[in-house]
């Protein structure tokens, strides 16, 4: 024992404020957020024990619950295919040896690193503004463009727009993928005359299944826990009409605006589980098309 | 151990009592470093208005100092929630007429009685405003303004139209039927939009409701409007809007519930006409170069009075208050002192102290004499104030919000949106209580 502290004390003291934070600012909250899922709670007065009744609200009575899930899951599934197409067919483009490669690089990673920021919100607030620019352009074309934030017909798809703009961290991660691919494959593909689709299909997709799938686990639960723009361009509330009432979006609501934040807490944790299960899955799906190279197959 | 040094130098000070001139209203005078923090919601002027408020009080009492914070309304009460989650509430904080009563009602903030006579003069504050911060009995908080719901039109389009206020209309008296033919007038002769769409606007629905006989809340906290009224709101404004005098029902849609002052009709050249709140013509006034003129919210032929003058904002006694003496001596000087209410002027309505509005009179330019001469006319036509609003208010407003945007866009029938809201408006209240 002694031993043993004596060789790893100084590791541990260095770890010591991560250890701190740690549990002081994760796993308390996490676990006080469990426990106030059971209770009613109202930020001002003391938590009230009320068991399972708020989740029994919530699946029985708040439709709203249902819409914002509804919401998120059109959000995910259109938003995370298109994001992660645009980011490989980049990172091909990029992957071919152009000229200056690591400034465009940098440039189309650029979007990511400002991605979550409040003024990306914003800025994409005046650009689809029935002012803005995006319908200037159009009208300077002859086109009239339709009321993007305020019909609720189009408000979801300039958030899926936002999100597939900033492919920067999944496009960097293709990039290195396909890098890793040993190019005589490709020349022995030339020489039996392979088009560039079947060099795509037999080769590519096959060799960048781990990336792929590391990626979409990683922009699934990005997506499922967007925020800040659906609450920037919807003024906080989702509006229009609950177009843009994502699940995090109504969650806020719920704690912030209307004082329940034991309710919320059991959003949270509903939340959590989904996002369990959705992964789950992806990682059972996995085996029938992912394949390492390390595997005997 | 800082409280003891503090509580003996006190004494101390109280009993060699000569240097009592340096007290502020009866604090220890080497009491140092009382740190207190006043947090409000604003906007560029009312900010630099308050903090040079906070700079002359923090030059008189040398021994308390305020600190000033402050943030948009958008954000103002998810970090007010937060606060109170952590504890760590500011020692005074500002209240709207609405919300309020759901914070007293919970307990977030401390009663004011104890203090007055001591620290909290009210000798000259109106006793409507006194009365507006009484729940139960107690006093909770200060007015720090009167306010009422205002209709702000564009002068340079009202003219180009011909129309002249009190001959092709009343200000202080003009209905729906007035507001569609003016609008119709103005979007011939200038393109512009005559009037905002109000479709999705509550304060405009909760004028109406009264003009139509109701109340908001009956005095059981049940909901009172009926689905006729809103089936008759709406449709007003559809016949409006129909005849062409507002923006676009899609353009409407997306301004429901913003409060941004810099995207309202009258600032970005959308329509001619916006209904906001009377001590927001100044902040709106500097927003664009043709000057404003001043009416009261429309009303039905019959002429029930719909508005009232209700304190635009309020200033309170925190439950986290480190120093509630320190506090209620800056509070009271944020309402009474002439110096720093001078500061302040009207941007938070108009003050409810009579010597500082008897002090102000001479030196009110522009927006700001308009809003006086707005609510020298308003008197005798407003209701009484409302009974406060149960737990929940905040959220069936926010209904209201989003159904009358399924209006504008058409998604559902009047008859069956009404149904709908007065159906979620009483489930909401049921659950809040």
């Amino acid at each position: 024992m002694e031993k043993f502290l004596r060789k790893n004390a100084p590791a541990y003291v260095f770890l010591a404020p991560w250890l701190v934070g740690f549990f002081l600012l994760s796993i308390f909250p996490i676990l006080a957020s469990l426990y106030l899922s059971f209770t009613e709670y109202d930020v001002v007065q003391p938590p009230e024990w009320i068991g399972l009744e708020n989740y029994q609200y919530m699946f029985e009575f708040d439709y709203r619950f249902w819409k914002s899930l509804q919401v998120t899951f059109t959000f995910v599934v259109v938003s995370v295919p298109l994001k992660l197409a645009f980011a490989l067919a980049v990172a091909m483009l990029l992957d071919k040896g152009i000229r200056a490669v690591g400034w465009y690089r940098a440039l189309f990673y650029l979007p990511s690193i400002l991605g979550g920021s409040i003024a990306v919100a914003i800025l994409w607030r005046q650009l689809f503004d029935y002012n803005g620019v995006i319908n200037s352009v159009l009208r300077f074309f002859g086109g009239d463009g339709p009321y993007w934030l305020s019909d609720p017909r189009y408000s979801l798809w300039t958030l899926v727009v936002l999100a597939v703009w900033q492919f920067g961290s999944p496009m960097l991660i293709f990039l290195a993928g396909l890098r890793a691919i040993p190019q005589d494959l490709y020349e022995a593909a030339e020489i039996d005359a392979a088009s560039p689709m079947r060099k795509f299909f037999a080769i590519t997709v096959p060799l960048l299944a781990p990336v792929i799938f590391f990626n979409l686990v990683l922009q699934m639960i990005e997506a499922f826990k967007s925020f800040s723009g659906a609450f920037i361009i919807s003024g906080g509330s989702g509006a229009p009409l609950d177009s843009l009432l994502f699940f995090t979006v109504y969650l806020f609501n719920e704690a912030f605006s209307f004082f329940r934040m034991g309710y919320a807490s059991a959003l949270g944790w509903v939340l959590l589980v989904i996002i369990a299960a959705f992964t789950a899955i992806a990682f059972w799906t996995s085996k029938y098309w992912v394949h390492y190279e390390n595997e005997r197959g | 151990m800082r409280f003891t040094r503090r509580s003996f130098l006190g004494t101390a000070a109280a009993a060699a009592g000569s240097t009592a001139i340096l007290t502020a209203m009866g604090r220890p005078a080497f009491a140092q470093e009382t740190r207190i923090r006043h947090f409000w919601w604003g906007n560029p002027d009312r900010d630099e208005r308050t903090l040079e408020a906070i700079r002359i009080f923090n030059e008189k009492h040398p021994d308390i100092e305020v600190i000033g914070e402050t943030l948009g309304f958008a954000d103002y009460f998810t970090r007010l929630t937060t606060q109170i989650a952590g504890g760590n509430m500011p020692d005074a904080i500002q209240m709207g007429y609405g919300v309020m009563f759901e914070y007293i009602e919970r307990g977030a903030l401390l009663p004011l009685d104890e203090y007055i006579g001591n620290q909290l003069d009210l000798t000259h504050i109106d006793q409507s405003a006194i009365d507006a911060g009484t729940v139960d009995g107690k006093l909770y908080a200060l007015s720090i303004g009167a306010n009422s719901h205002m209709a702000m039109y564009n002068k340079r389009l009202y003219e180009e139209a011909g129309i002249v206020p009190g001959e092709d209309f009343d200000p202080y008296g003009w209905t729906y039927d007035d507001v569609k033919r003016i609008g119709v007038a103005i979007k011939e002769a200038t393109g512009v939009a005559g009037t905002d769409d109000n479709t999705a606007d509550y304060q405009n629905f909760s004028d109406f409701a009264a003009q139509a006989g109701g109340e908001l809340y009956t005095a059981e906290g049940e909901y009172g409007p009926t689905q006729e009224m809103v089936e008759q709101y709406w449709t007003i404004w559809k016949d409006i809007r129909d005849a062409g005098a507002t923006p676009p029902a899609q353009h409407s849609a997306g301004l429901a519930a913003v409060s941004e002052l810099s995207r309202m009709g009258v600032v970005t050249g959308d329509s001619a006409t916006t209904y906001l709140w009377s001590n927001q013509l100044v902040g709106v006034q500097a927003l664009m170069e043709d000057e404003l003129g001043a009416a009261m919210y429309p009303n039905l032929p019959e002429m029930i009075p719909g508005s009232i003058i209700q304190p635009s904002q309020f200033i309170c006694l925190s439950r986290d208050t480190v120093d509630a003496e320190a506090t209620v001596t800056y509070m009271n000087a944020f309402v009474n002192d002439m110096d720093m209410t001078a500061a302040l002027g009207l941007e938070r309505g108009i003050p409810a102290n009579s010597q500082v509005r008897e002090m102000l009179q001479p030196t009110l330019e522009g927006a700001a004499a308009t809003s006086v001469e707005f609510f020298d006319n308003i008197q005798g036509k407003t209701m009484e104030l409302h009974p406060p609003q149960p737990s929940g208010a905040n959220e069936v407003e926010q209904t209201f919000e989003r159904i009358a945007v399924g209006v504008l866009l058409e998604q559902q029938s009047i008859p069956d949106a009404a149904a709908d809201f007065i159906r979620q408006a009483e489930a909401i209240l049921r659950r809040a209580s």
